[in-house]
């Protein structure tokens, strides 16, 4: 019971944010902190738990925004019917890709999930059944309560906390599982990985599909929330290196390190909008510019491992550790 | 026969490192790979593994030929290694590294993490287990690839200089670790530069020389060799061994 007290109490703070700070600005503010820690949440586990390093996962948030905004545009169905079908997308793209980049290591498979992202952002650029460079929309006025669209953003608060808490369930029995350990055991060593009967590349690739998945959601709730998507908005790069960053602050591979992060950038990204207007984009930049170079530098494992090593057990004695 | 190379050779490029090698593993025994540096054990012992896919020749375990096999799907069939600089996964404590070979024979954590203990005992890092691997010095290193190995539940283990790096009373330590390791019915081959060691341990040894085997034999009989001492020492120096021990 004892171990369950501090998620408890951390459940029911965030679950009384909305109401305690009750503003348009705090609650929209708050929905979007949620929002982008369910999509980096979905980044950690291929790129925490696993150590695969995409920034190309913006083209399975566009799955997922362009799924559901495009079954509105054509079906005439509420966006959040897209979802699936945005789910579906993403996860057999990232069969489709996954395979041929899971193969490379390191910085290459980076650079090769970027090129994955640009290409399919083009080629969204140019294709008039998906808005091209103008866009979709979704329903200007509400038809009914499934089209999700609200004046208020309280009900997305809600709505983006259900689906985060069930990502986040989904992690920790993944973390748990024997699959959590191979993933952790790829990122340390695929080699040794190897040697003891880990099928390292049918491993990855399932984390990656999961990962997809779960960052079509993502896509898919932000553009139920915002009713618009664009080429930028719906598979600009940004997204992508928003959703490493948040999870390589709060902690990469570990549970709640991406809702922290995002706790943290996405207050400063608005406020930064707030005060700049239009200008504060680019502030954006040169904010997480800095915290690339300063994460790396200091603190490659993010708060939460800062914290953590702050806890863990000591080795028995100085003198003991030789013998061993 | 246990494990079995037939005709192995690995050649990067124009370059030769393991050159029609042919040598069988019996069940039950302790086989040295010996050689001077750059002899071709670590490239045939990697072929051996299936780290390397052999250029020509075929690898054959317990009769199946698992010469297309990648590592992870040895690892399945009973053959586990150690790496020469251990490959310790980082950032997880000395129980979740054993548990990730424990994890090959079973599904659930808590049968893992049990199994992973036992093995934990079984090599002496018993009071080591709880903390962080990355706090290990190199003979807890070593000593942890082999527990990782172990917890696979291996029918061969294949150990890559186990004990290079160790001072004299870590080696002797690890040679008793071994020594138990092949009392509880797993077959070994050692890769090792430690003569000592090889001595000791190994009932028949292999001797590499520039990618082919020269000598095979017990390691009384090998080390007296011409050949053996020529590619270790020159010459000049098998022939003044010769002229002092006709």
């Amino acid at each position: 019971m004892r171990r369950l007290l501090w998620p408890i109490a951390w459940l029911g703070l965030i679950a009384a944010y909305p109401l305690v700070w009750h503003t348009a600005f705090q609650q929209r503010l708050g929905a979007l902190v949620l929002l982008y820690a369910v999509a980096a949440s979905a980044w950690n586990i291929v790129g925490g738990y696993a150590g695969q390093v995409s920034v190309g996962h913006v083209v399975f948030f566009g799955c997922g925004a362009y799924g559901a905004l495009a079954t509105y545009l054509h079906l005439g169905l509420p966006p959040i019917a897209g979802l699936p079908l945005g789910v579906l997308a993403s996860v057999l793209i990232a069969a489709i890709v996954g395979v041929p980049t899971l193969r490379l290591s390191g910085h290459y498979f980076s650079m090769a999930t970027i090129a994955v992202a640009e290409l399919v952002r083009l080629i969204v650029t140019n294709t008039e059944f998906l808005g091209a460079a103008v866009g979709l929309s979704g329903p200007t006025v509400p038809r009914s309560v499934m089209d999700l669209s609200f004046t208020s953003s309280l009900p997305h608060y809600y709505l983006f906390l259900a689906v985060l808490i069930g990502t986040l369930a989904l992690t920790w029995r993944m973390e748990n599982s024997r699959m959590g350990y191979y993933l952790r055991a790829i990122k340390g060593s695929e080699r040794a990985a190897r040697s003891l009967g880990v099928a390292a590349g049918r491993y990855k690739l399932w984390a990656y599909m999961l990962s997809a998945a779960l960052t079509a959601v993502a896509g898919s709730l932000y553009a139920i929330m915002f009713g618009f998507i664009d080429p930028d908005s719906g598979l600009g790069i940004l997204i992508s290196v928003k959703m490493l960053i948040m999870a390589a602050l709060g902690g990469a591979g570990y549970l709640f390190g991406p809702l922290v992060g995002a706790a943290i950038l996405v207050p400063l990204e608005e406020i930064s909008n707030n005060m700049f207007g239009s200008g504060g984009r680019g502030l954006t930049f040169v904010i997480y510019g800095a915290i690339i170079m300063l994460l790396a530098r200091f603190q490659p494992g993010g708060l939460l491992d800062l914290l953590q090593r702050r806890l863990r057990p000591r080795p028995p004695a100085a003198g003991a550790r030789r013998a061993a | 026969m246990l494990l079995e190379a037939r005709g192995v050779s690995m050649a990067f490029g124009s370059f030769k490192a393991v050159d029609d090698a042919t040598i069988a593993v019996r069940e039950g025994e302790i086989l040295g790979l010996i050689g001077p540096n750059g002899a071709g054990k670590s490239t045939f012992f990697n072929c051996l593994t299936g780290d390397l896919t052999p250029t020509l020749g075929s690898v054959h375990f317990r009769g199946q030929d698992v010469t297309g096999l990648p590592p992870e799907a040895r690892a399945a069939l009973g053959i586990a290694r150690s790496f020469q600089v251990p490959l310790t996964f980082e950032g997880m404590s000395v129980l979740d590294n054993v548990m990730i070979g424990a994890f090959l024979r079973t599904a659930s954590t808590a049968e893992a993490r049990d199994r992973a203990r036992r093995v934990i005992e079984r090599v002496g890092l018993g009071p080591f287990a709880d903390v962080s691997a990355s706090s290990l010095g190199t003979p807890g290193r070593k000593r942890l690839e082999i527990a990782r190995a172990l917890a696979t539940e291996p029918r061969v283990l294949l150990l890559d200089e186990a004990m290079a790096g160790l001072t004299p009373t870590e080696v002797r330590q690890a040679i008793d670790l071994v020594r138990s390791i092949h009392a509880s019915g797993i077959t070994l081959v050692i890769v090792e530069h430690i003569m000592e060691v090889i001595i000791t341990l190994a009932e028949r040894v292999v001797v590499f020389h520039q990618g082919r085997e020269i000598a095979n034999g017990s390691p009384a009989v090998v080390t007296r060799e011409s050949q053996v001492i020529e590619a270790y020492l020159g010459k000049r120096a098998a022939k003044a061994a010769h002229g002092a021990t006709p």
